[in-house]
């Protein structure tokens, strides 16, 4: 009889299949805890070795650094301890699947994979005995070793000490002689109680303002001034000193191109094209363009002082035209300053003819040489000062002159009117009257006293004057900033040398060094004169005092003590003016192209 | 079910083996690859040099199980009908020869153990028709469909070597041979076994160890072995990567073979690596199953390339190439592992 085996009774021992899958689910959680355990163990590990590397190497920079070394040991801690936190995170996030763990355990225990299949039958619902028991009897072999986790995790544990090594090293080497840092440039502090330049600035509160706003910022100006001037006295930090010097100087840069500025440009322009059709008021014209006012009043005086009456004529026509011009063009200020010409051109013009008339007029009477001299220096200068100087010579003649004298002088007069003037231009009527006054003593001492009175008057317009005054005050701007130390050297900017190369005379960095021949050669001679006139090459850019050379825009503003290098400015378009900075909007460019445009042209 | 019921198989198969050996000096191996075919359910085709004990180990196996066993000599002028049978005209001798019915002579193939020798050397008509009855356990004659008798396997065999007048067999019907059995000479002390077994006045007879119904009780628990998804897909990337076609199949593997194992092949794999777990007495595959099964199921399946022949590789080494690049477990899991 064959006997049966696969009809034998299951063993007695065999336990119920729900309590087989209690302990199986029971063991292999234990397992699956050791391993998830150790996996993440190793995970945090890792991070605290790469925390320990970090915080080594914060560590070293403070210790190298002398800087902030109190913090190395609880930073060094707290970056150990973040880099070990998120490392834990990150393996709990990657933590391993029951059937994975099962797997793992298949192959750790050789187990002929009993356990996964066990693991997946209970995740379905239907294990049987068959397969519980052999996984419950492989997982009861398997026990975890201290020896096993430690040399799962022997690299991330090697590279912890070290980096912890490494954090302990810098923490007792012993902390190197702080590096006594120079002060910074321009932080010393700088006291005077004499500020000559600054009176200068002072002083601009009583320039001729062109308008109501003019003189509040003029006004106010002055005031920063007399701040300045104040806290000078008090003492304070050089740079800062050169840093509000720094905003006087562009205030009053921003002052002196205000004429004309932002729409009224226009105008301006228009004006000084009309200026420019007459070759006599072209120089005026240029003078005009460049803001320079003070030039544009000494070109009309010589203008207005000359003899040659159609030279005044076309001057005065210009002149005329240009303040149609500047009006119709809305640039009120400039036409109102062009009018101001104007008047003084005519007052300059009477006062000329009136001059030489009366020059003509004494001829043959003492002093005539004197005279004659003066009559020569007006003609030849125009200026007021020459015409001055005239005036004060025959005035002087006619307190001199016997009353014989005068009575031939005011019958000259007469004759001359009655010619019709020297050609000077003088008036006809105003002639008969200077011969009538001449004719008795009171006349004769009213055109004595017209005639001091001529030396005493000033027939400068106030832009000019305003114009002087600021040039003043920028020159005494400049002797401030001289005062205060010069110009404060920018981080790596050649310091004051002593010309030598490599050379530094111990207080400041060394310059850059000169590169002047200090060769033992003979160096005596003279370079030959230049014969200017012939040259044909000449600069044709205007020597306007503050605004750059034509075609040297680079649209960057040079370094001022104190400022920082985002501090937006106007740079080189100053020349322009700083309210033209908008004038993308206003011009004729598509929308589109503006914001690139506005971005090129941005200082 | 429970453990016991598997250890109980595993005895039972132990008794087999050992009967077996009584009579087979040494092919443990053979024994036992031929066993997984038979529990598998399949049919496995023996390969080896003449006089190895191929039909003497089937001979055994037979009388071991108590199986009805047949055997068919495969010759080129074998028909057949001389396999399936056919319907003979009987004569009724009490009519004088005037009276007689057609009778159904059943063939060899009705065994349930049934030997095919040398099947190389039938024609291509003859083995076709053993085809049938291995695919589908039945047999059709005169129209008429016949059943044959479980369990139902044909262990054929066939010589490497006098290929001259054969007609190999075409891949489609290798595929049909659930394992292919490499049976190799025998050592020196096998040798001795043999003659000192053999040459005596008596020679070493079968014992009767399982019935007919154990087997088949058997061939039942086979089926019910539970394979883990892991294994599964282990074994189902192995017959991926044995396709050159295959993106991820290795530049090696893609070179040396020109058909890969198909989904007949990647179920043979699982139910000869389940034959195998039971034989060892498991109730679950192991991965260590499909290993050990990867070459008798697959070496007749993988058609060598020109390249793959030219350098002289036999399909076994493509499936130790196989076996070293497909990744059992997941790499982490591997890594851990490699790490303790």
């Amino acid at each position: 009889m064959i006997p049966s085996p696969l009809t034998t009774p299951a063993s007695p021992a065999s336990s119920a299949p729900a309590e087989l899958a209690k302990s199986f689910r029971r063991d292999l959680a234990r397992h699956a805890q050791r391993l998830r355990g150790a996996l993440a163990a190793r995970w945090a590990l890792g991070g605290a070795a790469l925390g320990s590397a970090l915080a080594g190497g914060v560590t070293a920079g403070f210790w190298l650094s002398t800087r902030h070394l109190e913090l190395r040991l609880p930073l060094a801690a707290a970056i150990v301890g973040c880099c070990a936190a998120a490392g834990l995170l990150r393996g709990r996030r990657q933590a391993w699947s029951d059937a994975k763990v099962a797997l793992f355990l298949d192959r750790e225990l050789e187990a002929h994979e009993h356990i996964v299949t066990a693991e997946e039958q209970l995740r379905s619902g239907n294990a049987d005995a068959a397969v519980l028991e052999p996984a419950l009897s492989a997982l009861s072999r398997g026990t975890p070793t201290p020896r096993v986790v430690l040399r799962r995790h022997a690299p991330q544990s090697a590279a912890l000490a070290l980096g912890l090594a490494l954090v302990l090293t810098f923490m007792l080497l012993p902390v190197r002689r702080a590096i006594a840092t120079p002060p910074p440039v321009g932080a010393g502090a700088f006291q005077t109680n004499t500020t000559p330049g600054l009176d200068k600035v002072i002083a601009l509160a009583n320039a001729p303002p062109r308008d109501e706003a003019e003189r509040e910022r003029l006004a106010k100006i002055a005031n920063d001034a007399e701040k300045l001037k104040a806290d000078l006295l008090k003492g304070m930090e050089q740079r800062e000193a050169l840093d509000r010097v720094a905003k006087l100087e562009e205030a009053l840069e921003q002052e002196r191109l205000s004429l004309g500025a932002g729409e009224k440009r226009q105008g301006l322009e228009a004006a000084q094209a009309k200026l420019d059709e007459q070759s006599v008021t072209k120089k005026a014209a240029q003078a005009l363009g460049d803001h320079d006012l003070q030039s544009l009043d000494a070109e009309m005086e010589r203008i207005a002082n000359s003899q040659e009456a159609e030279d005044r004529k076309a001057a005065k026509k210009a002149l005329e035209e240009a303040i149609a011009a500047a009006k119709k063009n809305g640039a009120k200020d400039v036409a109102k300053a062009l009018q101001e010409q104007k008047d003084r051109f005519e007052e300059r013009e009477k006062r000329a003819a009136l001059l030489r008339e009366l020059e003509s007029a004494l001829r043959g009477q003492p002093g005539d040489a004197e005279r004659k001299s003066d009559r020569e220096s007006l003609d030849r200068k125009g200026s007021d000062e020459a015409a001055r100087k005239l005036g004060d010579a025959m005035a002087k003649a006619l307190e001199k002159m016997t009353p014989e004298e005068r009575k031939k002088l005011a019958e000259n007069m007469a004759k001359l009117a009655q010619k019709g003037g020297n050609g000077s231009g003088a008036d006809p009527g105003a002639e008969k009257d200077l011969a009538k006054k001449l004719g008795t003593p009171e006349g004769q001492r009213e055109l004595e006293d017209q005639l001091k009175d001529l030396a005493k008057q000033d027939l400068e317009s106030p832009e000019a004057k305003k114009d002087g005054a600021l040039d003043d005050a920028q020159g005494g701007l400049g002797d401030t900033k001289k005062q205060l130390g010069g110009i404060v050297p920018m981080p790596g900017a050649p310091g004051p040398g002593n010309g030598m190369p490599g050379g530094n005379d111990g207080k400041g960095p060394p310059g850059s060094g000169s590169h002047h021949d200090t060769g033992t050669g003979d160096h005596n001679g003279a370079t030959q004169p230049i014969a200017g006139d012939t040259l044909r090459s000449r600069a044709k850019g205007p020597t306007n005092r503050g605004a750059p050379m034509p075609g040297t825009v680079t649209m960057w503003s040079e370094g001022k003590p104190g400022g920082t290098a985002v501090t937006p400015r106007t740079g080189d378009l100053r020349a322009a003016g700083a309210t033209e900075l908008d004038g993308v909007e206003r011009s004729d460019v598509p929308t589109e192209y503006r914001e690139q445009l506005r971005q090129y042209f941005q200082p | 079910m429970s453990d016991a019921l598997f250890a109980a198989a595993k005895t039972s198969i132990e008794r087999l083996t050992t009967a077996v050996g009584r009579v087979i000096v040494g092919q443990n191996a053979v024994v036992e690859e031929v066993l997984w075919g038979l529990l598998g359910g399949g049919h496995v085709l023996l390969e080896g040099a003449p006089g190895l004990g191929k039909t003497l180990l089937v001979r055994t196996l037979a009388e071991c199980l108590d199986l009805g066993f047949s055997r068919i000599q495969f010759t080129p002028d074998l028909m057949p009908s001389d396999v399936v049978g056919t319907n003979v005209l009987v004569l009724d001798p009490s009519a004088r020869g005037q009276g007689g019915a057609f009778t159904l002579q059943k063939g060899p193939i009705f065994g349930q153990l049934v030997l095919a020798d040398e099947i190389n050397r039938a024609t291509p008509k003859t083995q076709s028709a053993l085809l049938e009855a291995m695919a589908e356990h039945t047999v059709t004659i005169a129209g008429i469909r016949h059943t044959l008798e479980e369990p139902f396997t044909v262990l054929a065999t066939e010589n490497p070597i006098e290929m001259e007048g054969t007609y190999p067999l075409p891949e489609a019907q290798l595929d049909r041979f659930l394992l292919k059995v490499v049976v190799p000479n025998p050592t020196e002390a096998e040798l001795c076994e043999v003659l000192a077994r053999t040459t005596g006045r008596e020679s070493p007879r079968a014992e009767r160890v399982l019935t007919r119904d154990q087997v088949l009780e058997l061939r039942a628990l086979c089926r019910d072995i539970r394979v883990a998804e892991p294994v599964l897909r282990y074994a189902a990337r192995l017959v991926r990567a044995s396709d050159p076609q295959d993106p991820t199949t290795s530049a090696v593997l893609r070179k040396a073979l020109r058909f890969g194992a198909g989904v007949r092949g990647a179920q043979s794999l699982v139910l000869a690596a389940k034959a195998a777990a039971l034989v060892g007495g498991r109730p679950n595959v192991a991965f260590e199953d499909i290993d050990r099964v990867a070459k008798p199921v697959l070496r007749h399946r993988l058609l060598l390339s020109f390249e793959g022949e030219a350098e002289g590789r036999s399909t076994d080494a493509v499936v130790d190439l196989l076996l070293a690049s497909v990744q059992k477990r997941p790499a982490d899991v591997e890594a851990e592992r490699a790490r303790t």
